[in-house]
């Protein structure tokens, strides 16, 4: 459609994004710009609302918040993407699920009637959804050829991570389960890693790569000792692999790992400080921003062991 | 509203009724043809009765057109419920029954024979299924399943009401038999055949006979070893006289139908000549005497599929040394024709680089499928690792590896450094009972009890080995099985009741970590070992689907083959004259495998001793006034029985080959001029049907 201006989507921010790590979404405005994709603001948009909170407790609320937010980009007439694998469960899963279920979407088409307009709020009844649009996460933009693919990446890159060993870790939500999902392999997927690459880090495999962070699912709120214990492990194997740094695609989990690190340093004695960083804020590095743009200091593990090897 | 339309023509129907019974007597001589039908409604005990009001089916009918006569009984397929049929038909002066009941392919031979012993043409009879098509699916609506009983009533009177008499023809048998596949399903059913005094062709896709079967080292639960007690029956049908055996050989074409099935078989090129050929060629004391002095000189080297590709072979090769045909076999595909292989074999000339593959006619009456099965593609299921890690192999590999004519004569050891083993995990379940849509729904059935078998080799084998068992369920349901597991436990086997989630690779020691939830003691576990065996499930062999379908075979939706009943006819198939048996029918172990074998040969031999089958008349009839030859009809006949002929005075006509025939309608339902009459289905029966269902109403 818009071939020659590139690719237009809904920018979805989730939460943990924009109030704990505002680099991520620094980095999703300005890097997709430069690969074609421009990404525009929902205004009104919520919560996703977060799927292990939400779902656990109420299905009807989660699926009625996730389908306001899918509604607000149909308006807009734009796909959405977004940065946040549980931001990604709930609105890509309600997504697919309202499309393809009647009553379920008329149950929360009753339900929308009666929420006010975000760009009139004095309106009401303009709600409804309809399953026009799709919904992706920006990583899976990223690494798609007809999108933007490894490639183009690896040409628009000025600083290269030359001489980094990174982690990848992919976070459960993204792609399981496998039947509700499109994005391939659930047991030892090297897409991101190829991405890794392209930014001329060196992706590396570790032990249980496929392992949780700790903290989805409502785990990290529900018993935050046994989170830290997933999470340890993970760091352990991270920590045999050598790398210098973790990255993921999604909030949460950096939150798990960064601010878990500080945890597990009170509960557990060990201090890893393995620096975490989402792909958006290493597309960033890469792409040139600075790391006062990508505000690399908010993180609770500092990143400056890795920062040094790079600039 | 059609409600209430077919209220009004039900009431109609009534008082048509009442007039008719008074006046009948009038009415009959001025029209001698006039339909009298009678209908018996079948309670089934509760089957029927238990969800359709019965009687008020019988009512329902009674008011019906054409309908002389209606009753209903407990089991009307009981000599008594016969008898009532019979009775009725004298009785009444009936000229058709119906008989609502179960689904006509259980009883409708046994209603054909009764409405015959009335004396009526059997094929006056039409069966109407209120019971797996209505009771069995509408348990809790007894109204609406009446009401549903009613219309398949309804539909069948009408339909009844223009029946004709038909006569089945018979055709003579050919007196001898196909069996595709050479295991040990396809032996034994050849060699039962063969000892019948049927002359038997015996094909097999590969070079050599045997199948899966000669791949096992040993079997359960009597540890015999699996060659020991095969290649005695590999002799037998190598040596049968009334077995022309045909290896190297696949399925290209089958036409006709039971008792003169037109085979076209593909004889691959194979190089080699036997020694029949070459003295056919007219080449003295020649062809091949597998001496085997092509082998080394030849300088190709290839993995050796019978060896689970674990051994090389050549571009010249047998299997294993005790093969049947003893006949060397050219891969064509990987052959570099240097010709080194054909100055080794000097004055047998056995070799001949230029053979092409060739056809052979031929004529059978039955036909036996034993296509046997494949192993599934175990690194479908990304989590075990099978070709990530060399330490993961699967159980037909593992069988290659303890037998002592395997490519480490019999000494198991690590793929990836050769060491002997010492904690071996058994994955049961490996893509058998799976409903992810990656593995198989089904049990693959002889996996537990061999994996019981490969703990107790180990055991007996390596000292101080301990197999661990990851299982679901232990099924060892067959003769002395139960005992066998009890005597694995005792040996010190590990069982560990859980299903396997994932298993990791060490990348150091290339030891496996299992993962999995010990569901005994309720804790995840993490197992290491220095080797896990996937019982990988099976599944139906490359070539069923293309072959099944030369013989109009159906498949169950797993791709089995679709037996006739799964319990009462086990061994045969809808194409009347072919049978089915071993692991293509379904999963099932050696003991199960030869005996289904051995009920399709007798099943396969009967026709053949019995000389001629008789036919169902439901072909189709050309009718030639109508008929403007236009030959659309003969293309798009899928069982070639139809043609076109010149009449007299040029005109080209229709001419069906009744014996082809199956009565699919297909000629029938296409036909531009309506030329072409169904018998049992013919159009105005058909018609009848639809505006019974539509113009009626069950109120």
């Amino acid at each position: 459609m818009a071939e020659a201006k590139g690719h237009d989507y809904a920018l979805f921010l989730g939460c943990i994004a924009p109030n704990r790590y505002p680099g991520c979404e620094a980095s999703a405005i300005k890097c997709s710009r430069k690969l074609g994709i421009n990404l525009h603001d929902m205004k009104g948009a919520s919560c996703c609302p977060a799927p292990g909170a939400f779902g656990s407790i109420d299905l009807n609320v989660w699926y009625a918040m996730a389908a306001r937010n899918v509604v607000i980009a149909e308006k807009m007439g734009m796909d959405i993407a977004l940065e946040c694998n549980g931001c990604y469960k709930s609105i890509y899963e309600v997504n697919e699920k309202l499309k393809h279920h009647d009553e379920l979407r008329d149950m929360v088409n009753e339900v929308l009637k009666t929420v006010p307009d975000p760009t009139d709020p004095t309106k009401k009844g303009t709600m409804e959804f309809k399953g026009t649009i799709d919904v992706f996460h920006l990583v899976e933009l990223y690494a798609d050829p007809k999108i933007c693919g490894p490639d183009k990446i690896r040409e628009n890159v000025v600083r290269p991570l030359t001489g980094t060993r990174i982690g990848v870790h992919y976070g459960c939500h993204l792609i399981k389960p496998k039947k509700e999902r499109h994005l391939g392999d659930t047991e030892n997927p090297m897409w991101i890693e190829e991405l890794v690459a392209a930014l001329g880090a060196e992706p590396v495999q570790y032990r249980k790569k496929m392992q949780c962070c700790g903290a989805g699912g409502g785990v990290r709120g529900y018993d935050l000792v046994h989170a830290l214990d997933i999470t340890n492990e993970k760091l352990i194997n991270l920590h045999e692999a050598k790398v210098d740094a973790v990255t993921e695609s999604c909030p949460f989990c950096q939150l798990q790992f960064d601010r878990g690190q500080i945890e597990i340093k009170e509960k557990f004695g060990k201090m890893w400080g393995l620096p975490v960083l989402h792909f958006n804020e290493l597309l960033g590095l890469a792409f040139g921003m600075s790391p006062a743009e990508l505000a690399l200091d908010m993180h609770a593990i500092p990143v400056d062991p890795f920062l040094k090897k790079i600039l | 509203m059609a409600e209430a339309k077919g209220k009004a023509k039900a009431k109609e129907t009534k008082e048509a009724r009442e007039t008719k019974e008074t006046k009948a007597p009038a009415a009959s001589p001025a029209a001698p043809q006039k339909a009298r039908i009678g209908v018996f409604v079948c309670h089934c005990g509760t089957n029927i009765a238990g969800s359709i009001d019965v009687k008020g089916v019988v009512e329902y009918a009674k008011t019906l057109p054409d309908v002389a006569y209606a009753e209903d009984y407990q089991y009307v397929c009981s000599t008594p419920g016969q008898k009532i049929i019979e009775k009725a038909i004298k009785e009444k002066k009936l000229t058709g029954t119906v008989v609502a009941a179960c689904s006509p392919r259980l009883h409708e031979p046994t209603f054909r024979r009764a409405t015959a012993e009335g004396g009526l043409n059997p094929f006056r009879f039409e069966m109407a299924n209120i019971r797996e098509q209505n009771a069995w699916v509408h348990m809790h609506d007894k109204e609406s399943a009446t009401d549903k009983a009613k219309d398949a009533v309804r539909i069948a009177v009408a339909k009844a009401a223009l029946l004709q008499d038909l006569t089945p023809k018979s055709v003579t048998v050919e007196k001898t038999a196909l069996v595709v596949g050479a295991g040990i399903a396809g032996m034994q059913a050849a060699l039962d055949l063969a000892n019948a005094g049927i002359k038997t062709y015996l094909v097999e896709k590969l070079p050599t006979i045997g199948g899966r079967m000669s791949q096992l080292d040993k079997t359960f639960p009597t540890l015999d070893c699996s060659q020991c007690i095969l290649t005695p029956k590999m002799v037998d049908v190598g040596r049968a006289p009334n077995i022309n055996l045909m290896t190297y050989t696949e399925v290209d074409a089958v036409e006709g139908f039971i008792g003169n099935f037109d085979v076209t078989l593909r004889k691959k090129a194979r190089g080699v000549l036997s020694t029949d050929e070459a003295e056919a060629k007219g080449i003295v004391g020649g062809g091949c005497n597998g001496c085997g002095d092509c082998e080394p000189v030849c300088p190709v080297i290839k993995p050796n599929p019978f060896e689970m590709g674990m051994k090389p072979r050549k571009a010249i090769y047998i299997y294993h040394p005790q093969v049947v045909p003893l006949l060397y076999t050219v891969d064509f595909d990987t052959c570099i024709k240097c010709g080194l292989c054909v100055t080794a074999c000097g004055e047998k000339k056995a070799i001949d680089l230029e053979m092409k593959d060739e056809l052979v006619k031929l004529k059978v009456g039955t036909v036996v499928l034993a296509l046997g099965y494949d192993i599934f593609p175990v690194e479908k299921k990304r989590e075990w690792g099978y070709q990530q890690f060399e330490n993961v192999v699967t159980s037909l590999e593992f069988e290659r590896l303890i037998c002592a004519s395997g490519p480490t004569g019999g000494h198991l050891i690590r793929p990836s450094d050769g060491q002997t083993p010492k904690r071996v995990a058994f994955v049961l379940c490996a893509g058998s009972r799976d409903n992810t849509g990656i593995g198989k729904p089904y049990c693959s059935r002889f996996c537990c009890m061999y994996s019981l078998k490969h703990a107790h080799q180990i055991i007996e084998k390596i000292p101080g080995v301990i197999p661990y068992i990851m299982y679901m369920d232990i099924r060892s349901f067959g003769k002395m099985y139960e005992e066998f597991y009890y005597r694995i436990q005792d040996e010190g086997a590990k069982f560990i009741r859980g299903r396997v989630a994932n298993i990791l690779e060490d990348k150091a020691t290339k030891n496996l970590h299992v993962y999995a939830e010990d569901t005994m003691l309720n804790r995840p576990i993490d197992l290491e070992v220095d080797m896990v065996v996937l019982a990988a499930a099976v599944q139906p062999a490359s070539d069923t689907d293309r072959t099944r379908k030369l013989f109009g075979v159906s498949c169950s939706q797993d791709g089995w083959l679709l037996e006739a009943h799964p319990k009462l006819n086990p061994c045969g198939t809808t194409t009347a004259g072919v049978f089915v048996a071993g692991v293509c029918q379904g999963p099932k172990d050696i003991p199960d495998t030869v005996a289904q074998a051995e009920g399709a040969a007798s099943a396969a031999s009967i026709p053949i001793h019995i000389g001629k089958v008789e036919l169902e008349p439901y072909f189709a009839q050309c009718i030639e006034e109508k008929c403007a030859g236009c030959g659309m009809c003969v293309n798009l006949c899928p069982y070639s029985a139809l043609s076109l002929v010149e009449k007299e005075g040029g005109k080209k006509v229709m001419q069906v080959t009744e014996a082809k025939c199956k009565g699919c309608g297909t000629c029938g339902g296409f036909c531009p001029g309506g030329a072409i009459w169904m018998q049992h289905f013919a159009t105005p029966q058909v018609v009848a049907q639809i505006d019974a269902f539509l113009t009626g109403g069950a109120k």
